[in-house]
């Protein structure tokens, strides 16, 4: 197989959430469940109130591997959408010509996730949160370079809640999935994260020159992911290939334009 | 953390569309803000920073330019020479882009699902590809030419500072040689009532560090710089080095800052530590300074206890209002200019000083020996960052 190692980490544990499936096997199996919402055991108090389902989802996951990490990890959150459905209710605020809820407001934000997840859990550790089209591979690359530099465990978590009907986006189940990566020898599935094809390295022949001109009328609206890509599939393959221990490769998405962003699975990898 | 060299930085917001005049202005202590009024119905008092060229008339004509690319589009434009020399040195590929934003295309939503009533509804398109906070990613990597690595960042205030930390880990772990980290924020009304509606916003000009502080004005625009590996090609071109940078989480609450700011005080002392300096060697801290009671108490009694003296502190968001997502990389280009000039810009209105904080506020464009400046970025989700910035021979 084509493609450039960025580095190996190990994955010390890996949980699943989906609103309509029991686990990430179902859901690769086609097999679904009547809407089930999160528990989100780790918010408790008035921090339970006015949470999103995305918040909800993030601390699940999250709390999932709570017991696994020996002390507060650096935690990256992932969203494609960020707190969307958070959004349109204060619009429809805004609409009804209501004031805009305080606490609505303040758990609007991207990170809000990671923000009420490092409270829950008395963290000073830092925390990031990776959005965009491509947010599923950007936050495996944030999480796995994070481990690598700091030499330090990583919780990956990456989420994304249906968009509402107002927004006409694309419909989606509410799902996460949540990565606690660790860098040290011997504990946990090794995975190496590989850019299909490979990456050039070094200085490479200029590039033929490009347009400098207006924006053509569309071109704001491009996106960079690949359509190909199914998050939900992404995410439950991810997890799944943690519990085997077969070989695989779960393509996260593109993280440049004509690059995919792989996770790879060796076959003899457990410990 | 491997040598860094910024070789390329370009900035807009209320002073300004282009960096001569923002730099001008800063420095020459102008007040930008306008009411509210200059952009929406309000039905309370607040000032804005409003980005000139973005105004309210704009969104008349139907463009395809949202006020969030209009934002960025204004930096884009400045910095595409050094871009194109970085194209040149390293190949596209091997430059990155990573952007930040708070708000991302929300004005863009906003205009779709509870339109302002001053303007036509009619004729109006929306895609809820402008609403993501990396809507306008694509175009702009392409606009510069850059076909590396790109990814968004959104970490509300301290999203700018994310950004270029995971710039820097994609130079450092060898998936490019070069990165532009941009970041833009548009105002938007959610925004502007959001704020108010937590009792952040100040009915008058923010007064940062002042004894009567009582909220933030809110800005908007955008602040990109370019980043290169710090070899002899990229330091003949440098406007400065990032020495290091630090984030940490308050771990308090989500949105109130820690009254002693943990997570500043972590966050700077990481950054100091990651650069190989003492505080006494920071010249000047350019403070997130937002101007709430709070906010501004936090940051000063962090620095105290980070520094236990009392160095310089300076708070550009009296010149540029708060411009939430890019306040970070806006600060750190304003202290760049800084390192340039040799001279700490006026902190506007931040007299009569609060005395119960304990820190000393540049109230006047102040000539210094500046060598190392610290930068402070803290925001929502109890997310802080700091970055130590240095005159790019190292001096």
């Amino acid at each position: 197989m084509t493609g450039t190692t960025i580095g190996s980490v190990r994955i010390l544990g890996a949980a699943f959430f989906s609103t309509h499936h029991a686990s990430a096997q179902d859901l690769l199996a086609g097999r679904e469940r009547a809407f089930t919402p999160p528990s989100y055991g780790l918010l408790v108090g008035r921090a339970r109130r006015f949470t999103s389902l995305l918040t909800q989802m993030h601390i699940e996951v999250c709390g999932a591997l709570q017991s696994i990490a020996a002390e507060p990890p650096i935690a990256v959150f992932a969203t494609c959408h960020g707190e969307i459905q958070t959004a349109e209710k204060l619009l429809a605020e805004f609409r009804e010509g209501a004031m805009v809820s305080s606490a609505r407001f303040a758990l609007s934000v991207h990170n809000t996730a990671s923000g009420l997840y490092s409270v829950a859990i008395g963290s000073n550790a830092p925390t990031t949160t990776v959005t965009g089209a491509n947010a599923i591979a950007a936050g495996w690359l944030e999480a796995s370079l994070t481990a690598l530099e700091a030499q330090q465990t990583v919780l990956l978590s990456i989420a994304d809640e249906p968009i509402p009907a107002a927004l006409q986006g694309p419909s989606e189940v509410g799902a996460a999935a949540a990565f606690l990566l660790g860098v040290a020898p011997g504990a946990g599935r090794a995975a190496q994260l590989v850019v299909a094809p490979s990456i050039e390295r070094g200085r490479t022949p200029s590039p033929p020159a490009k347009p400098s001109g207006p924006l053509p009328p569309d071109s704001l609206r491009l996106s960079i992911e690949s359509p190909d890509i199914n998050p939900l599939q992404v995410l439950a393959r991810a997890v799944d290939a943690v519990t085997r221990d077969e070989a695989a490769t779960v393509p996260l998405g593109r993280i440049q334009p004509g690059a995919t962003l792989e996770l790879r699975f060796p076959q003899d990898a457990r410990a | 953390m491997d040598g860094h060299v910024i070789t390329g930085a370009a900035l807009a917001n209320c002073l300004g569309i282009d960096n001569r005049t923002v730099f001008e202005r800063a420095f020459a202590g102008a007040d930008s803000f306008l009411p509210g009024s200059a952009f929406c119905d309000l039905p309370f008092a607040t000032m804005l920073g409003i980005l000139p060229g973005a105004a309210v008339e704009d969104k008349l004509l139907d463009c395809v330019v949202t006020r969030l690319a209009a934002a960025a589009l204004a930096s884009v434009r400045q910095l595409q020479p050094a871009v194109r020399a970085a194209v040149d040195r390293w190949g596209a590929r091997r430059v990155a882009y990573v952007f930040a934003s708070s708000t991302g295309g929300l004005e863009e939503t906003e205009r779709w699902l509870a339109p302002d009533p001053r303007l036509p509804a009619a004729g109006l398109r929306y895609s809820y590809a402008d609403h993501g906070i990396d809507a306008t990613s694509a175009a702009i990597a392409r606009r510069l030419g850059v076909e590396g690595v790109c990814m968004a960042l959104s970490t509300a205030c301290s999203s700018s500072f994310k950004a270029l930390a995971s710039a820097i880990r994609l130079i450092d772990c060898g998936l490019a040689d070069a990165a532009v980290v941009g970041s833009a924020d548009s105002l938007c009304r959610t925004t502007i009532f959001g704020f108010h509606s937590l009792g952040l916003t100040a009915p008058t000009p923010t007064q940062p560090f002042a004894r009567d502080r009582c909220g933030i004005t809110l800005g908007e625009g955008s602040a990109y710089v370019l980043i290169e590996r710090d070899v002899d090609v990229t330091r003949r071109h440098a406007l400065a080095r990032v020495a290091g940078i630090g984030a940490a989480s308050d771990a308090f609450h989500h949105t109130t800052p820690h009254p002693e700011g943990i997570g500043g005080q972590l966050c700077m002392r990481q950054a100091l530590d990651r650069a190989g300096m003492t505080p006494n060697e920071i010249d000047c801290v350019s403070a997130h300074g937002t101007g709430t009671r709070l906010n501004d108490a936090a940051e000063a009694f962090a620095v105290n206890r980070v520094f236990e003296r009392r160095v310089p502190l300076t708070a550009i968001k009296s010149l540029t209002g708060h411009t939430l997502g890019s306040a970070g990389l806006t600060a750190l280009i304003l202290a760049v200019e800084s390192l340039r000039r040799q001279e700490i810009p006026a902190t506007l209105r931040c007299t009569p000083a609060d005395d119960s904080l304990g820190v000393t506020v540049v109230d006047r464009p102040t000539p210094i020996r500046l060598r190392h400046v610290l930068v402070n970025a803290f925001g929502f989700g109890a997310s802080n960052a700091s970055v130590v910035v240095s005159q790019p021979g190292g001096a």
